[in-house]
């Protein structure tokens, strides 16, 4: 493996911008799983995440686009240059994350039009807001298929970054852990906050918030199982500087803070719920600088 | 398909002559710089720097001299002109998106610039940083062993400019024999460190199937900023993904579990308070 790397990828704050709102929209679609599993698929809370999931991935997608060093030739990714045909190859994590990014985008569309029809905004046919595909056995499973992908999204950016020969990225194998660990915080934040912020505080909304206080501490485990895996091999790199100062406060941030007030106050406080959500929501980003702009900073 | 073509790189020939580097840069009409000002590097005569998206050959300089032998007898100069070393299984082409990476007919590895949208994910997965963006076209570039003049029947620019040997093209088989006698060579005359870089069983190069373009050293691969192990990216493919799915289904599933457990909570708390309120109220006078 090489010490030092001459060639820069250049995977810089688009990239990073990228992986952390389209870990936020995965997040965000599982939490509403989470409610349409548990019987509230068309409560306010799964609603809004069905908002917040889509416009993000389609964020995400112009994002990764725009970030090319060709972005006219974005479609390369999906479509073979010439023959036009279906481009994948699985083995690649950045060409299968480009069809998975592309079915979730779908499923979360048809969820975002759902939530638009369950406001009364339009109709669709026989698609109306007292008909709606979420709170019934299809939607339920729509919804399953869409969390499944949702997590797929989550994971497949720190895939990309592991299957590599960057030093630090390809010698640990836990950022695609950590990375799908920090999607479901911030999403599950993200969607708490906005209800917390515009919506009824209503049973779902607290029960999110306490649950988010489980992954909160999975998260964490994932974290040290990170770093640990990083003590004394060549990947110490990202231990160093910028990126670890970022990685710590993301610790306390999106770790300690949130537990410790949830262990101190009643989480269904309104200003907890706030604070908690934003809280999360900025150490999910600096983690992920962390651990994208660590190896690229040395 | 064609005989496997490559180069073998005689870093014992080597005299640093940069023709090379030079008649690359013309054959490929690659750029000098990157824009900006040209710069030296400060180390030895290297002011190349590194192979990337426009330098595709690069002569490296390395001074073995000791600072406390002042008569420098023991001293002497490594030299090497470095190259895509075009893998047997290449890390480039196996992440690549887009298909923009090929292996040809003579089994080297060439980008086609046209299909190339500067993803970069092979600067990332190449394990010997050949790679870099050439910004006159905003893709992705390397060597591609003249892969034109091949199709010429030509000998590729540096190969055909190298006024030494060090540099020497032609079918796989071929060069791997003929570096073995030079190994056997080298050794008799006294040279005992001599050894090959890229050939299967090497005991370096194993895990991508040797390199098509291999290099004689006389020294460790680390001194001439070669990996001692080059591997392939998707080593990591398997257990990245299944450390990724465990995770991310244990923190659905224990999501889901706390969310139902605090929701019931809230729902028997719900309706406990209500039922308390009644039992506390004063009888209703009928």
């Amino acid at each position: 493996m090489l010490g030092e790397r001459a060639n820069p990828v250049h995977w810089d704050w688009l990239v990073l911008l990228e992986m952390f709102v389209a870990g936020v929209a995965g997040g965000a679609y599982v939490a509403a799983v989470i409610l349409e599993v548990s019987g509230r698929g068309r409560s306010p809370a799964a609603r809004t995440a069905h908002l917040l999931a889509f416009p993000l991935m389609a964020l995400a997608t112009l994002l990764l686009i725009v970030d090319l060093a060709r972005p006219e030739r974005f479609w390369h990714m999906a479509v073979m240059n010439e023959r036009f045909l279906p481009m994948l190859k699985p083995w690649s994590p950045m060409s299968l994350g480009t069809w998975l990014v592309i079915l979730f985008t779908l499923f979360a569309f048809v969820s975002f039009v759902d939530a638009l029809i369950a406001r009364r905004l339009f109709t669709i046919g026989g698609w109306r807001y007292d008909r709606t595909l979420h709170g019934t056995p299809l939607g339920l499973a729509w919804s399953l298929v869409g969390g499944l992908l949702g997590l797929a999204v989550g994971i497949y950016s720190g895939v990309l970054l592991t299957v590599g020969n960057f030093p630090g990225w390809g010698q640990t194998w836990m950022i695609p852990a950590v990375y799908v660990s920090t999607a479901m915080i911030t999403g599950v934040a993200a969607v708490v906050l906005i209800q917390a912020l515009v919506g009824p505080t209503d049973a779902d909304v607290v029960s999110l918030a306490d649950a988010n206080v489980w992954l909160i501490a999975w998260w964490l485990v994932n974290v040290v199982v990170f770093l640990l895996t990083l003590v004394g091999g060549g990947a110490a790199i990202f231990l160093r500087g910028v990126p670890l100062i970022a990685i710590l406060v993301a610790i306390v941030l999106a770790g300690i803070v949130p537990l410790v007030l949830y262990a101190l106050r009643p989480i269904s406080l309104k200003g907890n719920l706030v604070l908690s959500a934003v809280l999360v929501l900025v150490g999910g980003f600096l983690m992920r600088y962390g651990i994208v702009m660590g190896p690229q900073l040395h | 398909m064609a005989e496997p073509m490559g180069f073998f790189t005689d870093t014992t020939l080597c005299i640093g002559c940069k023709a090379c580097e030079v008649a690359c840069k013309e054959w490929n009409q690659l750029p000098a710089i990157n824009g900006g000002q040209n710069t030296l590097s400060g180390n030895s005569y290297d002011n190349t720097r590194r192979l990337d998206g426009i330098n595709w050959r690069h002569v490296k300089f390395i001074e073995q001299f000791d600072a406390n032998d002042p008569n420098r007898t023991g001293g002497r100069w490594l030299l090497m002109s470095d190259v895509c070393k075009h893998c047997v299984q290449a890390g480039c082409l196996e992440v690549c998106p887009t298909g923009a990476i090929i292996r040809t007919q003579f089994d080297t590895v060439v980008i086609q610039s046209d299909v190339c949208n500067g993803c970069r994910y092979c600067i990332s997965a190449c394990p010997f940083d050949v790679i870099g963006i050439n910004e006159a076209n905003n893709t992705a570039m390397k060597c591609t062993l003249c892969y034109d003049r091949m199709l010429g029947g030509l000998t590729p620019a540096c190969a055909q400019a190298c006024p030494t040997a060090s540099i020497q093209f032609g079918p796989l088989h071929q060069l791997r024999a003929r570096a073995e006698q030079r190994v056997q060579q080298l050794r008799q005359r006294g040279e005992s460190r001599a050894y090959l870089y890229g050939v299967p069983g090497d005991g370096y190069t194993d895990r991508i199937g040797g390199l098509n373009a291999f290099f004689l050293l006389v020294d460790r691969p680390q001194v001439y900023g070669l990996p001692e192990r080059p591997e392939l990216p998707s080593r990591n493919s398997l257990p990245g993904w299944l450390l990724g799915w465990g995770s991310g289904i244990l923190a659905a599933l224990g999501g889901l579990l706390a969310f139902r457990q605090r929701r019931m909570a809230a729902v028997e708390e719900a309706v406990a308070v209500p039922a308390r309120g009644r039992e506390a109220a004063p009888p209703q006078e009928e």
